[in-house]
């Protein structure tokens, strides 16, 4: 990044007037920031207990505080506890313990925390990875979900005996122009990027961890629809300006400051039925970043007013190419039957990113009978875009894109096994910077972790430091785990997975 | 017909969006290189993977055979995809039941590829003029049970059923296509190739075949690599040739409206289920063009209710009969039609209800008249250009050009251009709306016609004394414009032009040249009266003069000698910062492609970039983006423009000032957050979509979906009226404290300069729907307006505050428009106050807004209007 000094005089190196550090690649410790954390177990000591201290010698993960020279314990760290693991390797302390002094059982948190899709197996292991940057070792589930479908169904053939790669050898990195136009060819260096979340959806502390996650991690985040925060002019070769169907905040300079600009045309979550932004979470700020009236629903019609087809589209496309002749163009479109044919149309009409979302994601502010009932999975609609592209000779032309319901590392990589280049996620990342899905993210301040509200007072319950470090290392987290898996099927580079569907079984149909 | 194939109705398998269609009828028949100009501008509304031509009335001795042969017989047009299917075609489907009247393949030139960008060769075509032997016909007519009808319908019949035979047979049903039949009706033909529509005229060395009616379209289907031209349009019915631009969404429902009636679509596209259901009310139900026009696009809303009681009792029934056959989303159709009932040629356009795709009709009127209907524009003033450089009797700008306005009390969305015969044999043009109520033009002289430009100049040089003045030539120039046969104004004109570029003159030749532009600018910006010449022609020869003086500025490649300096497409690598005296960078934007790098408005950027502050751009042709890309350092930037500028111009203007002189297009002033823009005419579809500020004044009409989404700050004055859908969304703040309104005026100012009061201010079902912030300022004195076209809005008084609010941008407005205030505030006859003649329109309620005190606390607060 250049020293320069933009025309609202913020220095592009500098984090002037914010007090912060540039953000590094490296993980460093980002406890959960709430007193008690979440874990899978409560820890009950009884009166019995002799304070003997045999419990804190045996136990691997610290549940036992007791600080030196006193010789009671604290209330124990219980989120640490890795019971299961404990019985197996002959650690259990309950077993350990001479008096008997010891209960431990399923925390009821952790049997009422998460659903289907996302368990608190995969919850606290979000956490657990965006705490410490590392795969939890414990007897979490970080890969899979309990659908019953989609990618918890789908499983990597690894080979028994192959070699493996060293994984300082693999790559990672996805370039994401591929049409050879003469602009210009980035590269990120993980196949994942933030997808957009508008200033008013989240508050502004969570727009700034993504943007300096992604600057640390040489990726993407996007502003959604609400506008270009100033504070985000700083990180602005790593954030991508939305133009979405209520033109939002977009103008000409935060068109032509993108090194991306994505045309949203539909969620997947909710495809049909535009944005909206309820009256609640429309404060002053949020108002007048939109230039909307505070207080009032805003609306984002579906489709855009100015596109009903496909040489609108590409009208669209040459508009903003023209406005930023540097700018790179994604596409965002749901995944309806004939997906493949939009994707195809897309890149005809100029797009660098095809960018498909599928019907998993969303958060709570999408309706529930969308979510579930309207766009394709994005397991189906991957594939299908990808042999379409193939059949039309233009898979290497286009970056393929794919989002909706991208938990872990895993759906990561199996995505990309599929066909995908590289996928953009949402709630893994609300879910690291410690969201525990409780689906009220349309009130503005119904939001307890106060990462999704532009309540003053919620939105200080996080700091733009701890959030971006716990980014950084989920980042560094999934990174390991896509590499590890690379390394398992001796490749040397991400994109030897790409379309390896022979690599993946489904066990509804070995 | 239809043994065989199963009830389900077939999946639509050829998703395409939009394209670009055009279409013209003319009085006279005309050649096809007509239609290959205003094609050729749309090539950017196609991707070149199907084009398609239709042309009716055509003219017997070009054909080789008698004018009674042409007007009777059916012409079979065939492709063959496969030139070696031709002898079994004819042995199924044209031996045995047709007396065969004369047969022909089609003329194309040697080499396909001598057609530049032509890359899949066009199918061989056999031409056949036929009837249905009588034997044949009397057996048909007993086994279908038809017997009793009139011949002809049965003959109709077997024709279209012989069709589809052929059709499934060489076609549907094999895995090699073979053959299929492009068109079967009266005087009329249909050709299609894998390529641009402009192709289908070199190909087939149409340039001097002569019609009356022509169509084209540029397809741009995304599925598949190998396309047929079978997919391309036009379709035929009977007699009806129909292009489509849109992409319908209940394609499954109209087909299986069809498959309960026996009809089975064989090409899969939504334009062929479109001409379909037209042929089934036309031919079989016989319903009247006008129900069949209410059934492909009904009248909903306030203009239901809007309508006689007559109407809507039978609409209902249409309506309920025939909704699932209804096209719903995003269509325009444009048909070419041999009305032989009628004995008359006829173009017809029809737009959805809700208006989502571009339409523009145009209509000039004269010695010859021709109407016409095209996606853009440009499209328009491209194909009377083309046929003005020929025929002199035409004139490069139409007379009136308008929108439809879909689904409506007032026009039904669907005009009629009807080529009728004379008793003499020749014919004149009509149009007419879906009513069938006449729209008609001022009748005027043209330029060019007889006596018109030769005699010599009288008394140029009394009235040129006033050259030093702009204003003051202007008025001089509109004094002759009334003149008989254009003779004064065209020598006022020359005397112009030359001064302008006289070298021996000592003058500052850029004084002069400052003052001849002021002059011509006004001469094409303002109304007067032309007396009996056509406002066209004047028009026409104001252009030419200023075209000629433009052309006479040096280009940039020299050294910098005036404050003038012009760029073209041959010289655009010679840009350079402006040098000595230099101020005004004169752009020709003929050349230059519609979008992408090397297009106008990029140049235009550029040169802003290299210190050009002022533009005078001419010579467009639909170029896209004009005023995008400057950013928000541009306050000082200053663009004219003039001809047919683009889509999407000014999109995204950030505090510099575009003025276009005459109409724009689609998309103007998106995202629009500083600045200023003056149009000089019409505006077309989502203007001001998403904008946040800047000050917009437009002389005429918005089309639909104006200023939806838009925010912040903008401010706009439209002196007519829009379509539908204004300010949907609006959510600009309050006007008294800052925000965005617009002023509607609802006045039209005629060909002599007269101005009159619309019949409404705004006849649309939508106003203000939704809106939250901002507000209207309709002049509506006679309280038209009503409730139910409003939701979520209501009606206020005028308060003085208010009218303080948009008095100075009605000033502003009087001084671009020459439309004074007076006037507007004079109703019968008697000039009344600002608050008994506009209406304010505003959010109903501001329920539950939220506000920050000083110390940033939020608190609810009830607001009200009421």
């Amino acid at each position: 990044m250049a020293t320069t000094v933009d025309r609202n005089g913020i220095p592009a190196t500098a984090m002037a007037g914010l007090g912060l550090e540039p953000p590094i690649r490296e993980v460093r410790p980002a406890p959960d920031r709430f007193r008690n954390s979440l874990g899978k177990y409560r820890v009950w000591r009884s009166d019995a207990c002799v304070k003997c201290g045999k419990c804190e010698e045996i136990c691997p993960r610290g549940v036992h505080v007791r600080p030196d020279g006193y010789p009671d314990f604290l209330t124990g760290l219980d989120w640490r506890c890795t019971a299961e693991k404990c019985k197996a390797a002959g650690t259990y302390c309950v077993d350990h313990c001479p008096q008997k002094a010891l209960k431990i059982e399923l925390s009821p948190m952790y049997k009422s925390l998460g659903d289907f899709r996302w368990t608190a197996d995969l919850i606290l292991s979000a956490w657990h990875m965006a705490a410490t940057g590392e795969i939890p070792d414990g007897e979490l589930e970080y890969e899979i979900g309990n659908s019953g479908g989609g990618f918890d169904r789908m499983r990597f053939k690894f080979p028994e005996n192959g070699p493996r790669t060293d994984p300082a050898e693999i790559s990672t990195a996805l370039p994401l122009n591929r049409r050879g136009d003469n602009r210009p060819e980035i590269t990120i260096d993980v196949p994942v990027y933030g997808g957009g979340m508008s200033f008013g959806s989240v508050s502004p502390h969570t727009m700034l961890a993504k943007a300096r996650a992604a600057t640390a991690w040489n990726t993407f985040s996007c502003t959604g629809e609400g506008g270009y925060p100033e504070r985000l002019f700083a990180y602005r070769d790593h954030v991508i300006t939305q133009v979405a169907t209520g033109l939002f905040g977009v103008r000409e300079e935060t068109i032509k400051m993108a090194p991306i600009v994505e045309f949203k045309y539909a969620q997947g979550a909710k495809p049909g039925l535009g944005g909206h932004l309820l009256g609640d979470k429309n404060t002053p700020a949020v108002a007048a970043m939109r230039e909307a009236v505070a207080g009032t629903s805003l609306f984002s019609p579906f489709p855009f007013h100015s596109v009903y087809s496909i040489e609108d589209h590409k009208k669209h496309v040459d508009w903003v190419k023209h406005i930023n002749p540097r700018a790179l163009v994604s596409a965002k479109v749901s995944t309806p039957v004939d997906v493949d044919m939009v994707a195809v149309g897309s890149y005809f009409a100029g797009a660098h990113i095809v960018h498909i979302d599928g019907s998993y994601g969303g958060t709570g502010a999408a309706p529930e009978i969308a979510k579930k009932n309207i766009a394709m999975p994005i397991e189906y609609a991957i594939p299908k875009v990808a042999k379409f592209l193939q059949d039309e000779g233009i898979r290497d032309k286009v970056t393929l894109i794919a989002s909706g319901g991208i938990r872990t590392a895993c759906d990561m990589a199996k995505a990309i096994a599929l066909g995908a280049d590289g996928v953009v996620i949402g709630t893994p990342e609300m879910v690291a910077l410690g969201c525990i899905r409780c689906g009220r993210c349309e009130s503005g301040r119904g939001c307890a972790r106060g990462i999704a509200t532009t309540d003053p007072e919620l939105i200080m319950k996080m700091t733009i430091e701890w959030g971006t470090q716990r980014l950084i290392n989920m980042h560094a987290a999934w990174r390991a785990q896509l590499v590890s898996i690379l390394s398992r099927f001796g490749m040397r580079d991400v994109k030897e997975l790409r379309g390896r569907t022979d690599l993946l079984t489904h066990l509804d149909y070995e | 017909m239809t043994e065989g194939w199963s009830s389900a109705p077939p999946r639509h398998t050829d998703a395409e969006g939009g394209c670009g269609v055009t279409g013209f009828a003319c009085s006279i028949p005309v050649s096809g290189r007509h239609i290959y100009e205003p094609s050729a501008q749309m090539h950017n509304r196609g991707n070149g993977k199907g084009g398609g031509i239709a042309a009716v009335g055509l003219e017997p001795g070009r054909l080789g055979v008698s004018r009674e042969i042409l007007n009777d017989d059916y012409m079979v047009h065939i492709a063959l995809l496969q030139p070696e299917a031709r002898n079994q075609v004819e042995a199924d489907f044209i031996m045995p039941m047709f007396e065969v009247h004369h047969a022909e393949a089609l003329d194309h030139i040697d080499d396909y590829r001598d057609v530049e960008g032509l890359e899949v060769r066009p199918p061989d075509v056999q031409r056949y003029f036929v009837r249905v032997k009588p034997e044949v016909l009397r057996k048909f007519a007993e086994e279908r049970n038809l017997t009793g009808l009139p011949e002809r319908d049965i003959e109709d019949e077997f024709i279209y059923q012989n069709t589809f035979q052929l059709n499934s047979k060489y076609y549907a049903s094999l895995g090699e296509k073979q053959a299929f039949v492009l068109s079967h009706g009266r005087d009329q033909m249909i050709l299609k190739v894998v390529g641009y529509a402009e192709h289908i005229v070199t190909y087939y060395n149409l340039e001097d075949f002569k019609g009356h009616v022509w169509i084209a379209h540029q397809r741009y289907p995304t599925r598949g690599r190998v396309w047929h031209p079978g997919g391309a349009h036009p379709f035929c019915g009977l007699n009806e040739a129909l292009v489509h631009n849109g992409d319908f969404a209940n394609y499954y429902s109209v087909s299986e409206y069809l498959a309960q009636r026996n009809i089975k679509p064989l090409f899969l596209t939504d334009t062929e289920v479109s001409i379909l259901v037209f042929d089934l009310w036309n031919r079989v139900y016989r319903y009247p063009l006008e129900y069949i026009i209410e059934g492909l696009a009904p009248t909903t809303e306030r203009d239901f209710d809007m309508l006689p009681k007559e109407k809507q009792e039978i609409y209902r029934r249409i309506q309920r009969s025939h909704i699932h056959g209804s096209p719903d989303g995003p269509w325009f159709f444009i048909i070419a039609r041999n009305d032989v009932a009628n004995d008359s040629f006829q173009l017809l356009g029809i737009t959805d209800t809700a208006m989502l795709r571009p339409q523009v009709f145009a209509l000039q009127d004269g010695e010859v008249q021709i109407g016409l209907i095209c996606s853009e524009k440009q499209a328009i003033d491209a194909t009377l250009h083309s046929l003005a450089k020929e025929d002199s009797r035409f004139c490069p700008i139409a007379d009136d050009y308008w929108n439809a306005r879909g689904g409506s009390y007032t026009d039904g969305g669907a005009f009629a251009f009807n080529v009728k015969r004379n008793g003499d044999g020749s014919r004149h043009l009509t149009c007419q709306d879906k009513f069938g109520r006449p729209r008609e033009v001022r009748p005027g002289r043209r330029v060019g016609g007889v006596g018109s430009g030769e005699r010599e100049t009288q008394n140029s040089e009394l009235r040129t004394q006033g050259f030093s003045d702009g204003p003051a030539l202007f008025e001089a120039l509109k004094a002759a414009a009334p003149g008989e046969g254009f003779v004064e104004l065209q020598g006022l004109c020359s005397e112009v032009a030359a001064r302008a570029s006289d070298r021996s003159d000592k003058s500052d030749r850029s004084d002069r040249i400052d003052v001849a532009i002021e002059a011509l600018t006004l001469m094409i910006d303002r109304r007067y009266p032309v007396g009996d010449n056509k406002r066209s022609s004047v028009l026409q020869v104001v252009n030419d003069c200023l075209t000629g003086i433009l052309e006479s500025i040096p280009t940039i490649t020299g050294e910098p000698a005036s404050r003038y300096a012009r760029i073209d497409w041959e010289t655009r690598s010679a840009l350079r910062p402006p040098g000595g005296p230099e101020e005004v960078l004169v752009v020709n934007a003929r050349g230059f492609p519609p979008e992408d790098d090397d297009c106008d408005a990029r140049l235009v950027v550029r040169a802003n970039e290299l210190g050009w502050k002022r533009f005078i751009c001419y010579g467009y042709v639909g170029q896209r983006f004009l005023g995008c890309g400057l950013g928000p350092d541009s306050d000082n930037v200053v663009i004219d423009a003039y001809g047919s500028s683009g889509d999407y111009l000014a999109s995204g203007l950030d505090g510099a000032t575009v003025i276009v002189h005459g109409n724009a297009q689609d998309q103007v002033a998106q995202i629009l957050k500083r600045g200023k823009l003056v149009v000089h005419g019409d505006v077309g579809q989502t203007f001001m979509y998403g904008a946040k500020g800047g000050s917009v004044f437009i002389k005429g009409n918005a089309a639909g979906r104006p200023l939806i989404n838009a925010v912040g700050r903008p401010r706009a004055v439209i002196n007519g009226t829009c379509l539908d859908f204004l300010a949907e969304s609006f959510m600009a703040g309050d006007p008294l404290n800052g925000g965005g309104f617009v002023v509607l005026n609802g006045v039209r100012t005629d060909d002599d300069g007269n101005m009159t009061d619309l019949d409404t201010s705004y006849p649309g079902s939508n106003l203000f729907s939704l809106a939250s912030g901002g507000a209207i300022y309709v002049r509506d004195p006679h309280q038209q307006l009503e409730d139910e076209q409003l939701n979520g809005g209501a009606f206020l008084e005028l308060s003085d505050a208010d009218w303080q609010i948009i008095l100075p941008y009605l000033q502003e407005n009087e001084r671009l428009f020459d439309i004074p205030i007076s006037r507007l505030l004079t109703v019968d006859g008697v000039v009344r106050e600002p608050r008994r003649v506009y209406r304010k329109v505003a959010p109903a309620k501001l329920k539950a807004a939220i506000v920050a005190d000083d110390d940033g606390n939020l608190a609810l607060c009830e607001e009200s209007n009421e």
